[in-house]
């Protein structure tokens, strides 16, 4: 019985410790408002709804796309991408961007796009 | 309709089995038959929903708001039949199909082995009975009318004869953003049809199709794969249930194996198959991604594995009798992979993930959320209350001593690892459950040790004795192999450069367990060939672990530019772009890339699209795939360059995207769009293709003053061409990119000076059709796809001997 506990225990409990020790090195929380964003210098998940109204930017030769995402509070943050555009971009309405705000600006690693796949559901509000 | 009957009565026949099977236990020897009825009763009906789902697909009954909503008229028949499971409905349907199916043979499986039945086939079927209530008709069905909430359909999928009939005018709306016109499809509306005698299926004529994703060869194979996978993980569960019930715990064991290596062997090739998809056709450059869905369904795998291993133990101490070593864990890990199934479902298919995962899901609704939930917790309840039920009993009489150097104590600390390595997968993808999520690298970093210990382990395991071993004969058995291991890793090290030392210390662990497993295959291959199972899928694992060490450390990439006929040098690679060719009736762009090195030379060529289904830029990488690596090319965009001789600003400055009227902040100038400009004949002149002319009239707002361009669209006999307008105040270059009949135009401002500041990119590219790619070399990732095929060769040679066994 010992040694069974002395090994499985031991690599659980190491693993465990690395683990939580790793999690707090690489976590990367999930913000929807964007005036919190601007005060943490932190890489964060930003989640918001594409502001299509201000046209997105694209550098070709310099490939950096520019884009504003709003929040629910209707606070606006401009987004600067280094990279191609992501697929489904266009027709995507929220994004979940990873990154740092600085310099007035929200510095994206990552963008996720979202697409209403189901987007019936929002058709009656703008249809009618 | 006669889906969701089918499904109802699916539904209670499934409810009265699992009553019937209970009677059966208790002692009632009438009920039998009554269960086994009730069983097939379930089963049969839920292949005819299924049958009558997959003919409603392939006659194109758009009726059906899952036929509307997944397939259409155009996709081939393999695809067509694959959307059967490209929504949550049909997904769950297929899940329900294979567990019906799976029931089935279940079912004459137990019949054969003593008092097994009911008590398996209640469990069993009570996870039917789940899957039956997600599809049913108060839930998610895949039989649901179209009409059933009023829909908003597209006018390019109505019949056109149908569009001009005056009772319909009031059910046409139009969305003047997107200049799309929609039918309101609800019961009014199927009403009025009937009454003018029109059926809907001749109403509606086309559906949304296939997300462009999913239209390939793999989708045909991967999902169906998974969920067998998934299906096969509810029958270790149903016999260490009915084990705990019964409270005997000999013969589960080996009645259960071949079920788990099947299962397991099953959900492993799946997992990959979607890693190879995403490899290869998706262009996420690699095949696996930590992706929360990916995860999910690697964890049950994992643990799968895991409990392999300790029922192997199990049954090998069983010989002098008694329940065996391990009796506790095993019937946890049985119980665990199941319920590690239906976790991942609920992560995936509730619509908490929604912001973490590259798959997109739809918030499926609240009760579909609660009654997966419902469906977790139930099965959490119901096999942790049996193990917490009969534990004292359990501890008391199924307490064994290891010996450190014994292959029993080397199987569970392997079992450990694997299950610290789902704990650490499961921590992860669970954590966005509290608003967090972890960077890639958590997965990577926590992974290398892991693999590490896997690796010697593996080989350890098998050079040690059960119950105990010499440490000299430990010694001598292993020299062997670490002599070999250290050789491959020496020459590995020095031939690849690697100088990282804890990816020295998984080549050598990974390499002395290949050494270890081939040595011991190769000495069984000549006599009985039924055990060489392990050793072949422990050979897959290793090469596996070599393969992702070497694509997964020493993967180089870089993205460039590919003008036309220019050969530039790419990681010790010349490329040359070639052109494009048109595919598949012209809806797509192959870019024939041209790869020379040294003597050799082949054309590969990635593939580009504009997707109808979602308006989106769609690419498609390709490989040129050799033995001792992978040159991977994924595209990221083109320009046709055509019109950039008179002027050099196509490839620098901003892409700004503007519809009629509105404007934009561009470095504090404002950019409006006014209205289009057209050359005088031009309706007669576009018909009669003659040359013509669309202007855009621009504004720049600066300094206070407003500054007017009209930069032109020419067609000269049918040849498009984009003039640029500058305003040499504001040093600004405005040039018409593209404009299309919606009314939207792409406009392209750059300071007129900037080609000079960029002459070293633009040069080579003006005038020029360039394609940007990246391109990247994966050294040995044909070792990762080959040790898959081995370990899925060693699961299915153990699955045949260990179904040999279970009979005895």
């Amino acid at each position: 019985m010992k040694n069974k506990y002395i090994f499985g225990g031991g690599i659980i409990v190491v693993f465990l410790g690395f683990m939580l020790f790793l999690f707090t090195q690489t976590n990367v929380s999930y913000e929807n408002d964007f005036t919190k964003i601007k005060t943490v210098d932190k890489t964060i998940k930003a989640t918001g709804e594409w502001v299509k109204e201000k046209h997105y930017q694209f550098n070709s030769s310099k490939r950096i796309l520019t884009f504003f995402l709003r929040d629910n509070n209707g606070n606006e943050i401009k987004v600067v991408y280094n990279g191609s555009i992501p697929n489904n971009f266009e027709s995507c309405t929220s994004m979940v961007v990873t990154g740092k705000y600085q310099n007035g600006y929200f510095q994206a690693s990552d963008i996720l796009t979202k697409c209403p796949s189901k987007y019936e559901e929002q058709m009656p509000q703008e249809a009618s | 309709m006669i889906g969701n009957i089918l499904i109802t009565v699916a539904f209670i026949a499934s409810i009265f089995t699992i009553i019937m099977y209970y009677y059966t236990n208790k002692g009632y020897t009438n009920t039998l038959k009554l269960a086994r009825l009730g069983y097939h009763i379930t089963a049969v009906s839920v292949i005819a929903a299924s049958a009558m789902l997959l003919h409603a697909i392939l006659t194109h009954q758009y009726q059906f708001k899952y036929v509307y909503s997944y397939s259409n008229s155009e996709l081939p028949m393999g695809l067509l039949m694959s959307t059967f499971y490209a929504g949550q409905e049909g997904s769950f349907m297929l899940w329900l199909l294979f567990t019906a199916i799976i029931g089935l043979i279940l079912l004459e499986y137990t019949s054969k082995r003593d008092d097994l039945e009911p008590r398996v086939m209640m469990v069993f079927t009570l996870a039917t009975s789940f899957l039956l209530l997600m599809v049913s008709p108060v839930l998610k069905s895949p039989f649901t009318y179209i009409w059933a909430d009023p829909q908003f359909i597209d006018v390019k999928s109505i019949n056109s004869a149908f569009l001009s009939m005056p009772f319909l005018q009031s059910f046409f709306f139009s969305d003047p953003n997107s200049d799309s016109h929609f039918v309101k499809v609800s019961s009014e509306l199927v009403g009025v049809l009937k009454a003018n005698g029109i059926s809907l299926n001749e109403f509606i004529i086309d559906g949304k199709g296939l997300n462009p994703l999913l239209q390939n060869f793999w989708m045909q194979i991967h999902p169906p794969m998974l969920f067998v996978g998934f299906s096969m993980a509810t029958v270790p569960f149903a016999f260490a249930f009915a084990a705990l019930m019964k409270n005997k715990y000999d013969d589960w064991v080996k009645q259960s194996l071949p079920w788990v290596l099947t299962g397991t062997m099953i959900l492993g090739l799946a997992i990959m198959l979607g890693g190879y998809w995403a490899y290869g056709v998706l262009g996420w450059g690699g095949y696996w991604g930590w992706d929360p869905v990916e995860n999910s369904s690697l964890v049950p795998w994992i643990i799968g594995v895991a409990s392999i291993h300790t029922l192997l133990v199990q049954k090998k101490t069983q010989n002098k009798g008694g329940a065996g070593k391990f009796v506790k864990t095993n019937l946890i890990l049985c119980i665990m992979t199941y319920l590690l199934v239906l976790y991942s479902t609920f992560l995936t298919r509730s619509g908490i993930l929604g912001d973490a995962s590259v798959h997109s899901f739809v918030d499926p609704g609240m009760m579909v959320y609660l009654l997966l939930v419902l469906f977790v917790m139930s099965f959490t309840l119901l096999g942790f209350g049996a193990v917490a039920y009969r534990w004292k009993f359990l501890t008391q009489n199924f307490s064994h001593e290891e010996n450190v150097l014994s292959r029993e104590l080397a199987l569970f600390t392997g079992a450990v690892t694997l299950i610290a390595s789902a704990i650490i997968i499961l921590f992860g993808t669970s954590a966005p459950i509290f608003g967090t999520s972890v960077e890639i690298r958590f997965y990577d970093e926590m992974h290398l040790p892991i693999g590490i210990i896997i690796g010697l382990i593996n080989g350890f395991s098998l050079l040690l004795k059960w119950k105990s071993t010499n440490g000299k004969d430990l010694l001598k058995s292993s020299k062997n192999s670490f002599i070999g291991a250290f050789i491959l890793t020496a020459l590995i090290v020095v031939g690849g450069g690697i100088y990282d030392f804890p990816l020295i210390l998984f080549v050598l662990s990974s390499a002395f367990a290949l050494f270890v497993n081939a040595e011991i295959a190769i000495k069984i291959f000549r006599g009985r060939k039924l055990f060489l199972g392990a050793y072949v899928a422990h050979v897959g694992i290793a090469l596996f672990f070599l393969g992702v060490i070497f694509t997964g450390g020493y993967t180089r990439d870089m993205q460039v530019d590919l003008p036309k006929n220019e050969t530039v040098s790419v990681l010790g690679h010349d490329l040359t772009f070639k052109g494009y060719d048109l595919i598949e009736n012209g809806k797509k762009y192959a870019f024939n890339i041209e790869i020379k090195d040294g003597g050799s030379s082949s054309v590969i060529a990635p593939v580009m699209y504009i997707a109808e289904f979602n308006n989106s830029l769609m690419r498609e990488p390709d490989i040129l795939s050799r033995f001792t690596n992978d040159f991977y090319i994924s595209p990221l965009g083109y320009t046709d360059g055509t019109s950039g001789e008179e002027h050099n600003h196509d490839t620098a400055g901003e892409i700004i995207s503007l519809t009629k009227g509105q404007s934009t902040l561009l470095d504090g100038k404002t950019i409006r769009f006014n209205e289009f400009v057209m050359s005088e004949d031009f309706m007669s002149a576009m018909q009669s293709g003659e040359s013509f002319f669309i202007g855009a009239k621009i504004d720049v707002l600066a300094n206070g003053k407003t500054y007017s361009v009209e930069p032109r669209m020419i067609n000269e006999k049918g040849q498009r061409s984009f003039t640029a307008e500058d305003i040499p105040e504001l040093n600004l270059s405005i040039k018409l990119e593209n404009l299309d009949a919606s009314g939207k135009v792409n406009i392209i401002v750059a300071a007129m000076d900037e080609q000079t500041e960029d002459a070293a990119e633009t040069t080579t590219a003006k005038g020029k059709e360039v394609i940007t790619v990246e391109a990247s070399i994966k050294p040995f990732i044909g070792l990762v796809w080959l040790g898959v095929i081995v370990m899925v060769a060693g699961f299915i040679i153990s699955a045949v001997r260990r179904t040999k066994e279970s009979q005895a």
